[in-house]
């Protein structure tokens, strides 16, 4: 044989890895249910995937666990021993038991007496008792092993304070209540009240931290699956039967019904959780928010999807995902921070600013005070940025995806010949 | 020699790359019922040429044809297709992904599977349905690939390189299969770096050559192309044919003749003159390998 046909019967050395253009398909889909197909498979992917499954239901319990918690935590009362060693104590330390449940309902006072300082000391640090109160000569102290319970704290200076005030008054002929008179400060707040604020606060947190991860982990399974497919070469076969718009389609579709599904069972639980909390009579005032908070939700992952695909795309193997998806994993951080930490009229501008708008203009609404048509431009700002992300995303997904040179850069995919 | 309709057909195909050209003007019929062979030397343009036609590289000039007019991509969702660099989804079970390639084809879900399955177990893979790609022997992930343009029954299949990879019983019952589909009246383009293989199996025969064909036909046709040959063994020595009128000897060696048949006929003269003088021991025609027409086309 000659070298000719010697040369023939090497195996092919990848002739095609160089300026490879993407597919041009019809624009019109062959089979208009292709999509589906793409996302069910995606979906059950997932749902077939132990590591999933085992994260949503730690993640579950985790929720299920912190509400838990908190209601063992309010319902709780802790019992404080005080030893008194002097008559003028033990009188004192009667009246911090009478009062102090009316005071802080977590608090409960014992008296425990003692015949000497030295005893009541050696109680105290023995554990036999938590704090030890007694007169001293410019006031009152209350002597603890280590540092004081603050919830006792409080409720001992109340009282010890009020009894003082309240002698000294005598003393001087007048009374407590002449004394006090015109010096309370009372709080009125204008959106809803304290309990609601605080709740507003935990959840606007839960929100940022539910959105983060879920647009992180759904966003890195989608960026891997498209390069699984690319480097796997399987995208050529796919490309030959459907219209890669028709791939792109199904995979975000799969993606988004997955992250949207895991939030919703997320946020359903907890609202159910929090029903056995303190703030179960608050739920129907946050659940309109809730709503909203679910629909940015989803608007923003389509958004990120795209940039997730595109990042698959973009990368040639699963080790280059790692650069390729750093801005995007760039932009969820700073979404994530920005819904935490800005403050005022940037957070007011930025919570219509997509994509960070997904995130920060729930939060907004949960603080209350913000006008009907906010969130309705919100969310047309974001819609219309994820329509321009699709069709972005669709030229540079199309044209990236039959490169198998390496990584691209965005600039290199956009210009590629079609 | 045509063996039937041609059904599927490329027309002034080209694909630039940059100011590289990998295919120009490519224009050839792949007939139903026939089994056409693509063959060429690394960067002839093969594959480039067989994505075009599938529809996944974008073509700068020229068409592809199907059953007389321009193709559609819901004509080639009925095409099987097998890429140079094979490929599937490496953790999902076999079966899954066979499935789903089909539904993506147009296929009804559970007739998918029927047809997966016969075709595994045709394979001997059918008690491994369940296993993911990547725990195959890569002579069974070549199967399980080819399956993959088989369900559904394809209208035409393009593969590009199916045979590489396999073992010889491979081959052959790999060529079995292909067979079958021609006998229905497929169009089969199949690319090839073994000649002897595709000398074997194809009906038709594409050479390309820098992003040109340079030769095609049938077997038969490529092979008449070129000189008829007889190859002559006397007893004696055979240096008298050199004398013979209407030949062209090419080579004698001791009582061994190759002979060039210039005027039709002239090698029975031959043959009578041979067997005058003594005993003929052989006498028959040459046929050229492949190989040799190959070098002779991409020479």
């Amino acid at each position: 044989m000659s070298t000719r046909t010697d040369a023939l019967a090497q195996q092919p050395v990848q002739d095609t890895t160089t300026g490879q253009g993407p597919a041009r398909l019809p624009a019109r889909a062959s089979g208009g249910s292709a999509w589906t197909l793409v996302a069910r498979r995606e979906v059950m992917v997932k749902l077939t995937d132990r590591s999933f499954l085992v994260g949503t239901a730690v993640t579950l319990a985790l929720i299920v666990g912190g509400l838990a918690l908190q209601v063992v935590l309010s319902g709780h009362t802790s019992t404080s021993k005080i030893v008194a060693s002097s008559p003028a104590a033990v009188t004192m330390v009667d009246k911090l038991a009478g009062q102090a449940s009316t005071l802080d309902k977590s608090v409960k006072v014992e008296l425990v007496r003692s015949p000497s300082d030295a005893a009541a000391r050696a109680a105290v640090q023995d554990e036999d008792a938590d704090a030890w109160l007694r007169q001293t000569s410019s006031g009152w102290e209350l002597t603890t092993k280590e540092s004081a319970d603050t919830s006792l704290l409080t409720v001992v200076q109340q009282v010890v304070r009020a009894d003082t005030i309240d002698r000294n008054a005598d003393a001087a002929g007048t009374t407590l209540a002449a004394l006090e008179q015109g010096s309370t400060v009372a709080t009125t707040q204008l959106v809803g009240d304290a309990k609601e604020s605080q709740l507003s606060q935990l959840m606007g947190f839960a929100f940022a931290f539910l959105f983060y991860i879920a647009a992180l982990t759904f966003g890195i399974t989608l960026a891997s699956s498209v390069v699984e497919e690319k480097q796997s070469r399987i995208v050529e076969i796919i490309a030959g039967a459907i219209p890669l718009r028709q791939l792109l389609a199904g995979k975000i579709a799969g993606n988004t019904v997955l992250a949207v599904g895991q939030m919703a069972i997320y946020v359903g639980v907890a609202m159910v959780g929090l029903a056995f909390t303190d703030y179960s009579g608050l739920i129907a005032g946050v659940s309109g928010t809730v709503g909203w908070f679910l629909a940015f939700f989803l608007a923003g992952f389509v958004a990120l999807s795209c940039l997730w695909a595109v990042a698959g795309a973009l990368a040639s193997r699963t080790e280059d995902l790692q650069s390729t998806q750093m801005p995007v994993t760039m932009l969820v951080m700073l979404m994530f921070f920005g819904g935490m930490f800005l403050d005022g009229t940037f957070r007011t501008i930025a919570s219509f600013v997509p994509p960070v708008s997904a995130l920060l203009m729930p939060i907004r609404m949960l603080d209350g005070g913000v006008a009907w048509w906010e969130p309705v431009l919100a969310m047309v700002l974001l819609v219309g940025f994820a329509l321009l992300l699709v069709l972005a995303a669709e030229r540079v997904y199309r044209r990236a995806l039959m490169q198998t040179g390496g990584k691209l850069s965005l600039k290199e995919a956009w210009r590629l010949e079609d | 020699m045509d063996t039937g309709d041609t059904m599927l057909e490329t027309r002034g195909l080209t694909r630039r790359f940059g100011e590289n050209t990998a295919v120009d003007g490519v224009g050839f019929p792949v007939p139903g019922g026939a089994m056409t062979g693509f063959v060429g030397g690394n960067g002839a343009g093969k594959t480039t040429t067989m994505r075009m036609v599938m529809g996944v590289l974008g073509i700068h000039a020229g068409e592809v044809r199907w059953d007389g007019r321009p193709i559609t991509a819901a004509d080639r969702r009925r095409f099987g297709y097998m890429p140079e660099e094979r490929g599937l989804y490496p953790k999902q079970p076999i079966v899954d992904q066979l499935v789903y390639l089909a539904q993506l084809r147009g296929m009804d879900a559970a007739a998918a599977r029927t047809s997966v399955v016969e075709h595994l177990e045709r394979f001997g893979l059918g008690d491994r349905q369940r296993d993911p790609v990547e725990k195959l022997s890569l002579g069974n992930q070549q199967r399980v690939q080819i399956i993959a343009a088989l369900v559904p029954t394809p209208v035409a299949l393009v593969l590009d390189e199916p045979f590489s990879g396999l073992d010889p019983t491979a081959v052959d019952s790999m060529a079995d299969l292909l067979r079958e589909h021609t006998r229905r009246g497929t169009p089969v383009l199949f690319s090839s770096h073994q000649l002897d293989l595709v000398d074997r199996l194809c009906d038709r025969l594409v050479v390309m050559a820098r992003g040109k064909v340079v030769a095609q036909g049938s077997a038969d046709e490529l092979r008449s192309g070129g000189p008829v040959r007889y190859r002559l063994v006397v007893g004696g020595d055979a240096g008298w044919t050199r004398d013979q009128r209407g030949v062209h000897v090419a080579d004698v060696d001791g009582g061994t003749a190759l002979i060039e048949v210039l005027e039709p006929g002239a090698e029975q003269h031959v043959l009578g003159e041979a067997a005058a003088r003594g005993p003929v021991h052989e006498f028959r025609r040459v046929v050229p390998r492949l190989s040799e027409i190959y070098q002779e086309v991409t020479a």
